[in-house]
C-alpha cells in the first residue's frame, strides 16, 4: 500500500484536497439554489481530479494522470454542463419545499461526519502519518456517501436527487483514489461512462416528467398510473 | 526597562477601554466609504459618548433597581475580560488565572444577561421584543461558541488562551492544520453575530428588526453611554480573541517594555484593520436575513466547529 510510505507534505496535500471536497458537499447541503448545487459539484470534481493527479505523481501511478484528465473533463465539465442545460429548460430555480431546512441539514450533516469518523477510526489499523490519511480518507468517503444519501432523502427536486447520487459516487471515487490507487483503468472509464449515461437518461426523464406530470418534484408524484 | 506585571495588566485594560470606540468608528467609516459616501469621523463614537455623559438622566417610572444596576454590571464585566486574555502581552499577568476560556466566555455573557434583564424590567414593549430576540440568538449561538472553545482547547490540550497563542506561534503545521482553519471560520461566524453585524442584525440603528438597540431603548444620558461603551468594548474584546488567539497570534509584546507595549498596540490596530475590512466586506455584500433564517450562519459555524473537533482528533 503506497500510503505506508507517505510523508507529511504529501499527507497534508491529500488531506486538504479531501477536506475541501467535503466542504463543497456541505455547500450543496446549505444552499437553496439548484445552480449552486451544480457549481459545487463541478468544483468538487476538479478537486478530486487534482487529488488523482497528486496520488499519481507521488505514488508513481502513470495511468492516474489519464484518469485525472478524464475526471476533470467528464465530472468537472460535461456533467455540470448537461445539468445546467436541464436546469435552464426547467422553470424551477430552487428547492421550494425541503423536508429539512438547509440549516438543520447542515447540523444533521455534521452529526453524520462525526458518525463516519467513529467508523473510520474503528476500521483503521495503520499507525502514524499513514494512519491519519487513511482515517481522513475513510471519514470523508463515508461522510460523502452519507451526505449523498441525505440529499437523496430530504430533497424533492429531481435535479437535487441526481446530484445526491453524483455526490455519493464522488465519495466512493475519492476514497478509492487515496486508499486503493491503481484500479484497472478500464473500470474507471466504465464508471465515468455510466455516469454520463445516467445523466443523459435523467435529462430525458425530466423532460418526460415536465410534459406528462407538469412537475419535477417528487412531492407531486404520488399517484400510480397504470 | 521592563514594566512591572501589574502595570502591564492595567495597560491591557486601559487599551480595551480607550481604543474600543475607535474600532467602532473605523467600521462605521469604512462601511460608508465602501458605499462611496463620506461617513462619520473616526472619533465620532468618542464624541457621542462625551455628549451622552453630559446629558440629563431620565428614568422610566416602572423601572426597578435592575434597571439601575445593569449598565454597571455590563461595563464591569467588559473590564474584567481583558484581564483574562492576551491583549498586549503574550504571557499570564497578575489575576489572569482567575478564569480560563470558558470563564471569560461566562463573564462576557453575564454582561449581555444583565442588559437582557434590564430590557424586560421597564415593561416597555420594545425592550421585551429585543430581549426575547436576543435570547433566541443566544440559544443558537452559545452551542457554537462552546464548541469552538472546546475545539481550540482540544488542539492546545489546555483551556488557557495564552497556551493556544504560544502553540500557534510555535508551529506552522498546527496553524495550517484543518482543525485550526475550521475553528477560524466558525469563530468568524460567531464574531459577526455577537458584534451586531449584518447577516442577522440590521445595519441601521432604530428600526423594527432591531435586537440590541431595542433592549436599551429606555436608557438615556450617562447610563446609555455606559451601555454603548460596554457594547463597543465587547466588540473589541471579541476581535482581540479572534486575532490573538485564533487568526493572527503574531506581534505581541513578550518582555513588557514600554516600547514593546506601544508596538503591540500598533500591531493590534493593524490586525483589527484586516478583520474589520473582512467584516465590512460581509456587511456590504450580504443583506439581512429573514427572522426564520437566523439559524443558517450559526448552523454553518456549528458545522465548522464540529468538523474542527473531528479533524483535531486526527492530529
Amino acid at each position: 500500500m503506497f500510503l505506508a510510505h507517505v510523508n507529511s507534505l504529501e499527507a497534508s496535500i491529500f488531506s486538504s484536497l479531501a477536506i475541501l471536497s467535503l466542504l463543497l458537499a456541505f455547500v450543496m447541503l446549505g444552499s437553496h439554489w439548484l445552480r449552486n448545487y451544480v457549481y459545487a459539484f463541478a468544483a468538487e470534481s476538479w478537486l478530486i481530479a487534482a487529488l488523482s493527479a497528486a496520488v499519481g505523481y507521488f505514488g508513481g501511478y502513470r495511468e492516474l494522470y489519464a484518469i485525472a484528465i478524464l475526471t476533470a473533463l467528464f465530472r468537472g465539465l460535461v456533467l455540470p454542463w448537461l445539468l445546467v442545460r436541464i436546469i435552464s429548460h426547467l422553470n424551477v430555480k430552487r428547492e421550494m419545499h425541503a423536508v429539512l431546512q438547509p440549516s438543520s441539514s447542515l447540523v444533521v450533516g455534521a452529526l453524520l461526519v462525526m458518525f463516519a469518523f467513529v467508523i473510520a477510526n474503528y476500521m483503521n489499523h495503520e499507525t502514524a502519518t499513514a494512519g491519519h490519511v487513511v482515517v481522513l480518507a475513510l471519514t470523508i468517503m463515508i461522510s460523502l456517501k452519507l451526505l449523498g444519501f441525505l440529499m437523496l432523502s430530504v430533497r424533492n427536486e429531481a435535479i437535487s436527487q441526481i446530484l445526491g447520487l453524483l455526490v455519493l459516487e464522488n465519495g466512493i471515487f475519492l476514497g478509492s483514489q487515496i486508499l486503493v490507487p491503481g484500479m484497472p483503468m478500464l473500470i474507471e472509464i466504465v464508471i465515468l461512462f455510466d455516469l454520463l449515461i445516467i445523466v443523459a437518461c435523467f435529462g430525458m426523464l425530466v423532460r418526460y416528467l415536465v410534459v406528462h406530470a407538469g412537475t419535477t418534484s417528487s412531492r407531486e408524484l404520488q399517484r400510480l398510473v397504470g | 526597562m521592563v514594566l512591572p506585571d501589574l502595570v502591564l495588566q492595567i495597560c491591557q485594560v486601559l487599551c480595551v477601554l480607550l481604543l474600543a470606540p475607535l474600532l467602532q468608528g473605523f467600521i462605521l467609516k469604512a462601511e460608508e466609504r465602501v458605499q462611496r459616501s463620506r461617513g462619520p469621523s473616526l472619533i465620532q463614537p468618542y464624541r457621542d459618548l462625551w455628549k451622552l455623559f453630559h446629558k440629563e438622566l431620565v428614568l422610566p417610572e416602572s423601572a426597578s433597581w435592575i434597571f439601575w444596576i445593569a449598565p454597571f454590571v455590563a461595563f464591569t464585566a467588559m473590564l474584567i475580560v481583558p484581564i483574562l486574555i492576551p491583549v498586549l502581552t503574550d504571557r499570564p499577568l497578575p489575576l489572569s488565572d482567575m478564569g480560563d476560556m470558558l470563564g471569560g466566555g461566562m463573564v462576557l455573557t453575564l454582561g449581555s444577561f444583565a442588559i437582557l434583564l434590564a430590557g424586560l424590567d421597564s415593561g416597555n414593549v420594545y425592550g421585551g421584543i429585543g430581549s426575547s430576540r436576543a435570547v433566541m440568538l443566544g440559544i443558537l449561538a452559545e452551542p457554537t461558541l462552546i464548541l469552538v472553545l472546546v475545539g481550540i482547547s482540544l488542539l492546545a490540550k489546555a483551556m488557557l488562551p495564552f497556551v493556544v497563542n504560544h502553540l500557534l506561534l510555535g508551529s506552522l503545521s498546527v496553524y495550517w492544520s484543518p482543525a485550526h482553519v475550521f475553528l477560524i471560520l466558525g469563530f468568524f461566524a460567531l464574531l459577526l453575530v455577537e458584534t451586531d453585524r449584518l447577516p442577522i442584525h440590521s445595519s441601521t440603528h432604530i428600526e423594527i428588526y432591531m435586537i440590541d438597540e431595542a433592549r436599551i431603548l429606555e436608557y438615556s444620558g450617562p447610563l446609555l453611554a455606559l451601555l454603548k461603551w460596554a457594547s463597543m468594548m465587547k466588540q473589541f474584546i471579541l476581535y482581540i480573541i479572534f486575532c490573538n488567539v485564533f487568526l493572527l497570534p503574531w506581534g505581541m509584546s513578550q518582555l513588557g517594555t514600554p516600547l514593546g507595549q506601544l508596538g503591540s498596540v500598533v500591531t493590534l490596530l493593524l490586525k483589527f484593520l484586516l478583520v474589520a475590512l473582512a467584516v465590512v466586506i460581509v456587511e456590504t455584500v450580504q443583506s439581512r436575513l429573514r427572522f426564520y433564517r437566523y439559524q443558517e450562519p450559526l448552523a454553518a459555524g456549528f458545522l465548522f466547529a464540529v468538523l474542527a473537533i473531528v479533524s483535531s482528533q486526527l492530529l
